[in-house]
């Protein structure tokens, strides 16, 4: 500790430099944070899917609709507690550019599923009160400005549901209370849709609760044993594996990410180890002085590492800080098919311990190089 | 300029170490620079590729995807009645009514289920896409439960090789041939016959229907004639065009992506040679005033230290790209959101990319350069020589 000190004062001895080295690890780190909150956006879905929930869909695909008489065969499976149902809807707000996933929900019983859509009992109640009623997430309603009372037109996007505009009123903002949920959809009533589709009464997939998550596999195959050999026949599976499908949709998002971070990690590796290397040739002098004077040399190896570290870790807090800042809806809102993306603590965290990683490796070799100067050569050299 | 360009060139390999560090920061950035872009390229050619300057594709008015679009099978003579339609040698129209439809299956990579698209076509489609070619095995016969699979599906799904029994849309179907298709999109589907696609996937009608044209420069009338018909509420578009639009949407979001990304890092890989250099400077002040002291100006040592900076982020950039370059051609995949099916793609690293990428590498030395030139063309002659 008592280091600390001479640590600062060497630091300070080129202002300029110490400023670029701690900023291009802000830089680095700032990326690595925010990279990091694009993968939990997308695995989000994944992280928030119960495992008492299982999803059953067409063999075929999920582009591929069951009848509605379904629901009550999975109910009847020994093992299922509740079944709801979701069609995709495919809808257009004014433009296609706008796209946001919009469902066909059974309401009561979806709600009853999915406690984390969380509403107000007075929302819930105008929703299911209300035929032509929709909830939306809070992203969503950021992202376009929807109120409660508001009135959305949605053009008909598959040719199943005819060919006139649907308008439906905004009863409730869902919130997602901290869990990682999607709160970019919009969710009304099944019947609604249903009534005006041209094949009556079909539901995209279906949702069941068991009681035993051990038993998913089991209640799984039962339910697709009810209906093999049919015309509809189904394929069931958990929710995270449901949910995983449609990360995989994307293609390697983990790889390209990864080599992504990678890339910036090693940059910054250059930049930091250069500088580090070029202020211990500019010191030699004085190092061989200081060994003169005494310090071992694992005294200084530890100054020059130690100086590092401290630029390194500088950096990284203000580069962390600057991702938790910037790097949320607020400021950078997606939309789409590209979920909400936000810097978290576990990203500060570990943007930070990066940054301390960057410090270590980079005023490694310098470090190295100063401890086993030799000082009678060191103090014949002129600088 | 010869004296101070080898001058500069000793300079650089005195401080050998320096000099790669910082090179290698700047290759780390156009190594990332060049690989995101190489997919956004290879997304793109491979959709480009699906389109044929000789061809329209007809949707229903409004619609922007096949699989929003919906054709009557009244509309089909109709529309290949027209003039303005190619024929075969025996007189027969080539036009081929589709369908397309996605369906889940493993991926051989991780046993993940994908979406696949699974094209319904006509009897000419394959004179039609004239990029096709059957490599292995033999095209579908008409009424037959056959299909064909593009080259790239079969490397990239389960159970999609030549012979294989295929179960899908209520019923098993055999994969009597594979083919490729110049990398196009096509590659990534499976094709069979329309009339045993759209009963066994439950459709009555078609999504949309190819025509080759007689010339591509008929496109306008036949676009007239299709929608001055009252009895066709559709729309023609060049099967370019048609393939073009829908790479947009992803194209788009990857290049903001890695522009993005490679703008910040790039900013931190400029800091790294503002460093570099300044260090540069600061060794060299005494040489620096010898040549001011010689009646080189101070235009000339900025502009020497500039291109110093410039030799050596380019000499880095080289480095990125050499980095990048064995990415070329290795296939991945991505759903296309229009139709929410995979495609299989390659990245793709074209020359004028590698351009992109050194130039702007060119642009990150210079950048890093302009300040600590600056600052060694201001240093006074007399303080500059008296230094150690």
């Amino acid at each position: 500790m008592k280091f600390l000190g001479l640590v600062l004062k060497s630091a300070r001895r080129s202002k300029r430099r110490t400023a670029l080295t701690v900023l291009s690890v802000a830089i680095a780190v700032f990326l690595f944070a925010s990279l990091r909150a694009v993968l939990d956006g997308f695995n989000a879905g994944v992280e928030g899917s119960s495992s008492t929930r299982i999803v059953t869909q067409r063999s075929t695909s999920l582009f591929f609709e069951m009848p509605i008489s379904h629901g009550e065969a999975i109910k009847s499976t020994a093992g299922v507690q509740d079944v709801t149902w979701a069609n995709w809807f495919g809808g257009v707000y004014k433009d296609p550019q706008n796209f946001f996933a919009q469902y066909a929900i059974e309401p009561e019983s979806y709600l009853r599923m999915y406690p984390e859509l969380l509403l107000s009992p007075d929302e819930k109640r105008a929703f299911l009160e209300d035929r032509t009623g929709c909830i939306v997430g809070d992203g969503l309603a950021r992202n376009y400005g929807f109120k409660i009372g508001d009135k959305i037109t949605l053009q008909v996007g598959i040719p199943n549901y005819g060919t006139r505009d649907f308008d439906f009123t905004v009863r409730g903002i869902y919130k997602s209370g901290g869990a990682p949920v999607d709160n970019q959809s919009m969710f009304f009533h099944w019947k609604y849709a249903d009534e005006r589709s041209t094949q009556k009464g079909l539901a995209g997939w279906y949702i069941a609760v068991i009681a035993n998550p051990d038993q998913a596999a089991q209640v799984a195959a039962a339910i697709d044993r009810k209906f093999a050999n049919s015309p509809f026949e189904t394929k069931t599976d958990t929710e995270r594996a449901f949910q995983s499908s449609f990360v995989g949709m994307f293609g390697n998002i983990n790889l390209l990410l990864g080599s992504i971070a990678l890339a910036v990690v090693i940059t910054t590796l250059f930049v930091a180890g250069n500088t580090m290397a070029m202020s211990v040739r500019e010191r030699t002098m004085e190092i061989a002085v200081m060994r003169t004077l005494g310090f071992q040399s694992a005294t200084i190896f530890l100054l020059i590492a130690g100086e590092g570290l401290l630029m390194a870790l500088g950096g990284g807090i203000v580069g962390a800080l600057l991702a938790w800042l910037l790097v949320n809806p607020r400021v950078f809102p997606t939309g789409g098919f590209i979920p909400e993306i936000s810097v978290n603590t576990t990203n500060v965290a570990i943007g930070i311990g990066l940054s301390a990683v960057i410090g270590i490796v980079a005023g490694l070799i310098p470090a190295t190089m100063a401890s086993r100067l030799k000082i009678v050569d060191a103090l014949r050299r002129v600088a | 300029m010869g004296l101070i360009a080898s001058y500069n060139l000793r300079s650089m390999v005195v401080r050998k170490w320096t000099a790669a560090m910082t090179a290698g920061g700047i290759a780390m950035v156009v190594a990332v620079f060049v690989m995101t872009l190489a997919i956004a390229q290879g997304f793109r050619s491979t959709l480009v590729a699906s389109g044929s300057p000789q061809n329209a594709i007809v949707l229903r008015k409004g619609a922007n995807a096949e699989s929003l679009s919906g054709v009557a099978r009244a509309d089909v003579p109709l529309i290949e009645s027209l003039p303005q339609v190619a024929r075969t040698a025996d007189g027969r129209p080539l036009a081929s009514p589709e369908l397309v439809v996605a369906i889940a299956l493993p991926r051989l990579t991780d046993n993940q289920p994908a979406n696949v698209q699974v094209r319904g076509v006509g009897s000419r489609a394959f004179e039609i896409r004239d990029t096709l070619k059957v490599v292995e095995g033999r095209r579908f016969t008409p009424g037959s439960r056959e299909i064909n699979v593009g080259r790239l599906a079969v490397n990239r799904f389960k159970g999609l090789t030549l012979g294989s029994d295929v179960k899908f849309g209520s019923t098993t179907w055999k994969v009597v041939g594979i083919f490729t298709a110049d990398d196009a999109s096509f590659e990534s589907e499976i094709w069979g016959d329309i009339d045993l696609m759209a009963p066994a996937f439950q459709r009555g009608g078609y999504q949309s229907i190819t025509v080759k044209l007689v010339d591509p420069t008929t496109f306008d009338s036949f676009k007239a004639a299709v929608e001055g018909d009252p009895r066709l509420y559709l729309q023609p578009q060049r099967e370019r065009d048609y393939y073009f639009a829908q790479s947009v949407a992803m194209t788009t979001l990857i290049r903001v992506f890695g522009s993005f990304v490679t703008l910040i890092l790039a900013i931190g890989a400029v800091f790294g040679a503002m460093n570099t250099m300044y260090a540069a400077v600061a060794y060299r002040t005494r040489e620096i005033g010898t040549l001011r002291a010689l009646g080189f100006s101070r235009s000339r040592i900025v502009t020497a230290f500039i291109a110093e900076s410039t030799m050596l982020a380019i000499a880095g950039g080289v480095i990125g790209c050499a980095l990048a370059l064995p990415v070329h051609g290795l296939s991945t995949g991505t759903t296309n959101f229009s139709s929410f099916s995979e495609v299989a793609f390659k990245f793709r690293i074209t020359p004028l990319l590698l351009v992109e990428g050194l130039a702007f590498a060119a642009l990150m030395g210079a950048a890093g350069g302009l300040l600590p030139a600056l600052r060694a063309a201001r240093i006074p002659v007399a303080r500059a020589l008296r230094e150690i």
